[in-house]
């Protein structure tokens, strides 16, 4: 036995079968992927859950299968008694000569993380009935000599926790409540602060852990505020061209660019969605919700008509160029720097979109001719509402990301709550917003320091969100 | 640090394939560079610059603006040329007006080094107007309408615009020496193959005493080391030239070769105006092409991503493995009975204790002779007698909340052996009026259906 290696404390997260083992171990270890189910015998095999920074582990949880014939194994054990200084030994012996049983295939999964070592982490479920037929599986707990406390979680409404504890207290030190679905970052911390008590030396290794856990928070924040940032600029300064044959555009040559427009607003949002979750380690949520939409968009009423309305916020554009606007022959340092031909073409464009229709672009048009090939339009987004839209949609997706619970399975409907726009959003940010979101339009090339601030903007929305007072809830699924 | 190691990096970044944890182990190793960002990517950069694929990005962009800078400094050399003959020349009638040549390497020069020191200041900002007006910017544009093959990748480069303003800022500085240099070789050469009559002339009123204090003191640099390069009172004098009256045209015929001496000024003030100022200049905007390509380093596309990789350590708490796929059994349990008899020859209560044991049977209907408590706290052996003793029809109540165990099962097993007929029938708590939920009677239906034994019947 090489004792010397896992020095890092390790927790057995054990207990009867369905009880929500795994669904603590999913939330603890912000694991998605565990096997989670109302059928009891979900979990077989012992399952590590290392805490890893930098490659080197801090401390491991294990999911462990539930109990099956505890009364047998304690009858087992009780044959060989010993005094109490011996008990683990028998526990050893007991796995070693039944290792090929199938019989105690799940008693010898879950003894075998606590017998190399790990704390147990017993769990009950506190809105059922106590029984007695726990005693015996806490009474095996009890042999292995190993620290331990219980976890009182809530898988229904009702509550039993007073009788749980009366009699959890006769077998362990330390009796804590915890909700796998409904925790948040507060009561996780709190958690793994108990478990850190429950050898001494494991005190400063799990206290140094939780900091880090708290940074790794922190910065999936950060991360998902830069990602956002990017998203909102992006999709408002977003240019989608098509090439047309001749000066005029036809109605499918208009529509077309009109739905591939949308569509490219609607990856962009959809991919950074998926960003955002496995920023938050649930890279396997599954969701609903109504795509984004382009009709109505009268969040703030200043421009009521939708932007799709052909006339003065019609984006389309007939514009045209040739090499000599955007090939590499006009200039090598420069592509991607507004030149200043390029930004009085764009300002004339610009203002011509914005007030006037679509046939009053011919002038336009006309230069097309002479520079060479032609081609539609569309963006960057004039819509003053849209960037809110889009905002609001994404802090609510990640919002509701980040709050939720990594042992839960069903699917999400990610339908916004109407009321959400009156919690994050109120005049004075969106002043602060709205200096962002005219730089974003203006089709000019943005200095890196200002989506940084943009960014720094959005992580303080989120953080009043999200953070231990946010104030939203978590949605339920919906089955 | 070079215009060079930001194009490599630009590409690098862009063809990047490696995973956070080689770049955290990158960030981790190098510990000489911790805390400093720029030297963290130059380092990053010198191990893995060997991954570019040839030709560099940094090499094509690097020899086309070698090239293209070449073309500019030789057609401004020979502007430079050009116009200094130009200002030189003697046309036959009048002589050479220094007015000009002065102009032209004093106030010009002067003028355009403090626009270019505005732009300086004013290059950090996305579009400057002043970069724009560049000759360098102008002349590159026009250059470049000519056809010519650049490379693909060229074309797509997206030069930070700070970086970009610097380039342009500093190459003005080049294509204005080479400029002046022309200028230069245009003076030395006339005044070698040529006799020039220079003469000044101003229709202002300006006395050659008031003339010759001005030119004194644009000659402060060297006046007082070259004080034969400074033209006299008396040269000035005899230089003065009026387009109207006779009288001066043959004192300055008579002093013909005098007024040669003129060339000496002008060529320390080309020197010292166009050539060494600007060249001041141009070492000024290196030093600030240097720091631009050092601040554009961290706004390059994917900088900030490498630099917190690096930087930040990786946080994994998930398990090693995907588990396995939990696949649940479907099958429904078919031996069931709808509803209980009156009486059985044994109720059992799987962990209930005896009390409510009778408790439950009476709120049931059911008699019995006999209620006995397994399971639960039990010992084995007093399961085992339990067991012995059973026969007939058993009724045998289970916590219907409780998930059916193996512990259960054995048991169930054993029973079978010496009874003609097991009705298991999953309760709900007390509080829940015995009444168990649809999903609970599911879980056991589908635990019995596991042993599948035809004495045992589910009630639900
Ligand atoms: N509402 C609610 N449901 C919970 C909670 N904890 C667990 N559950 C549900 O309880 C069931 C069992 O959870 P698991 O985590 O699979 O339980 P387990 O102890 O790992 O089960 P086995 O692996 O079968 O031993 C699942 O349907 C969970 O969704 C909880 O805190 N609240
Ligand atoms: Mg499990």
């Amino acid at each position: 036995m090489k004792a010397a290696i896992s020095t890092y404390p390790k927790f057995a997260v054990v207990g009867h079968p369905n009880k929500g083992k795994s669904s603590i171990v999913a939330s603890l270890a912000q694991d998605d992927t565990v096997q989670i189910s109302d059928t009891p015998g979900t979990t077989t095999k012992k399952r590590s859950f290392p805490f890893k920074v930098d490659g080197k582990i801090l401390y491991e949880l294990f999911d462990t299968p539930g109990f099956q014939r505890a009364r047998k194994v304690l009858a087992w054990l009780e044959q060989h008694d010993v005094s109490a200084n011996k008990k683990h030994e028998v526990v050893q012996q007991f796995i070693n000569q039944h290792k090929n049983d199938p019989q105690f295939n799940d008693e010898i999964e879950l003894l075998e993380p606590i017998m190399e070592g790990a704390g147990i982490i017993y769990v009950v479920d506190g809105s059922r009935p106590y029984g007695e037929e726990y005693e015996a599986e806490m009474e095996i707990l009890r042999w292995t000599g190993q620290p331990s406390m219980a976890l009182i979680n809530h898988i229904d409404e009702t509550d039993y926790s007073e009788e749980w504890k009366r009699a959890l207290g006769h077998y362990f030190r330390m009796v804590r409540t915890y909700n796998p679905m409904s925790a948040n970052i507060k009561d996780h911390i709190s958690i793994l602060e108990s478990m850190a008590q429950l050898k001494e030396e494991w005190i400063s290794p799990v206290k140094a852990s939780i900091k880090l856990f708290e940074n790794y928070q922190e910065r999936m924040l950060q991360k998902s505020s830069e990602v956002i940032a990017k998203l909102v600029y992006v999709s408002v300064s977003v240019v989608e061209k098509l090439p047309i044959p001749s000066d005029e555009a036809s109605d499918e040559e208009k529509k077309k660019i009109e739905d591939n427009y949308k569509n490219r607003l609607r990856r962009l949002e959809e991919d950074t969605q998926k960003k955002i979750e496995d920023i938050w380690n649930h890279e396997h949520l599954r969701k609903q919700q109504p795509l984004l939409p382009f009709k109505g968009m009268d969040l703030f009423s200043e421009e009521s008509a939708s932007i799709f309305g052909l006339t003065r916020k019609e984006l389309l554009v007939t514009a045209a160029t040739s090499g000599a606007i955007t090939g590499a022959g006009i200039d090598l340092l420069f592509a991607g720097h507004t030149l200043l031909l390029g930004a009085a073409a764009g300002a004339v464009v610009g203002t011509v979109g914005a007030y006037f229709g679509f046939n009053e672009l011919s002038e336009v048009k006309i230069l097309g001719k002479t520079l060479g090939k032609h081609y539609l339009q569309m963006g960057p987004m004039e819509n003053r509402n849209f960037p809110y839209i889009l905002l609001g949609r994404a802090i609510w997706h990640t919002v509701q990301v980040a709050k939720r619970s990594h042992a839960k399975r069903g699917v999400v409907n990610l339908a916004m709550d109407s009321s959400f726009k009156e919690r994050w959003l109120d005049e004075s940010l969106r002043k602060s917003l709205e200096n962002y979101h005219k730089k974003f339009r203006s089709g000019k090339e943005l200095e890196a320091e200002v989506l940084n601030e943009y960014g720094k903007l959005i992580q303080k929305i989120l953080e009043g969100l999200i953070g231990n007072e946010g104030s939203l809830k978590q949605l339920p699924d919906t089955h | 640090m070079n215009l060079r190691s930001y194009l490599d990096l630009y590409s690098l970044l862009q063809e990047d394939t490696s995973t956070p944890e080689e770049r955290r182990a990158f960030g981790l190793s190098h510990v000489t560079v911790k805390d400093k960002p720029i030297e963290q990517l130059l380092a990053w950069m010198e191990e893995h610059r060997y991954q570019l694929k040839k030709p560099l990005l940094s090499e094509a962009f690097s020899s086309t603006l070698y090239s293209v800078s070449l073309t500019l400094v030789a057609i401004a050399f020979v502007l430079g040329l050009l116009s200094g003959i130009g200002l030189l020349s003697y046309n036959g009638h009048e002589p050479v007006n220094v007015i000009y040549f002065m102009s032209m390497v004093i106030f010009v020069p002067l003028f355009t080094m403090t626009l270019t020191l505005f732009s300086m200041l004013r290059a950090n900002s996305v579009q400057s107007l002043l970069v724009h007006i560049s000759p360098a910017f102008w002349m590159e544009r026009l250059l470049q309408l000519l056809p010519h093959k650049t490379q693909e990748d060229l074309k797509n480069l997206k030069v930070n615009p700070l970086l970009a303003n610097w380039i342009v800022i500093k190459r003005s500085q080049v294509i204005a020496l080479a400029f002046s240099f022309g200028l230069l070789c245009a003076l030395l050469g006339m005044v070698a193959t040529k006799d020039i009559a220079f003469a000044w002339s101003t229709t202002l009123h300006v006395t050659p005493e008031g003339f010759h204090s001005f030119l004194s003191t644009l000659a402060f640099p060297w006046r007082d080391f070259f004080p034969w390069a400074v033209p006299s009172v008396e040269l000035i004098e005899q230089s003065q030239y009026f387009r109207l009256g006779d009288k001066l045209s043959e004192e300055m015929v008579s002093n013909a070769s005098k007024l040669g001496e003129w060339w000496k000024f002008l060529a320390f003030a080309t020197l010292f105006y166009a050539i060494i100022l600007r060249f001041l200049l141009y070492l000024l905007s290196s030093v600030g092409l240097k720091r631009a390509i050092r601040r554009s380093f961290l706004s390059l596309e994917g900088a900030k991503k490498l630099l917190s990789d690096m930087n930040e350590p990786i946080i994994s708490t998930h398990a090693k493995q995907n588990e396995a796929v939990f696949r649940q059994t479907e099958s429904l349990y078919s031996n069931v009975a709808d509803s209980l008899d009156a009486s059985y020859d044994l109720v059992l209560g799987w962990a209930i204790p005896k009390e409510q044991l009778t408790v439950i049977s009476e709120s049931m209907k059911v008699i019995a002779p006999r209620h006995y408590e397994v399971g639960g706290a039990n010992t084995l052996e007093e399961d085992n007698e339990v067991i012995h003793l059973s026969h007939g029809e058993i009724l045998l109540f289970v916590k219907a909340w409780e998930p059916p165990t193996m512990d259960f099962i054995d048991f169930l097993e054993a029973l079978t052996k010496y009874v003609d007929k097991i009705v298991v029938y999953p309760v709900g708590t007390m509080q829940e009026q015995y009444r168990p939920r649809e999903k609970e009677i599911d879980v056991w239906a589908r635990k019995l259906s596991t042993l599948n034994h035809k004495k045992v019947w589910l009630k639900r």
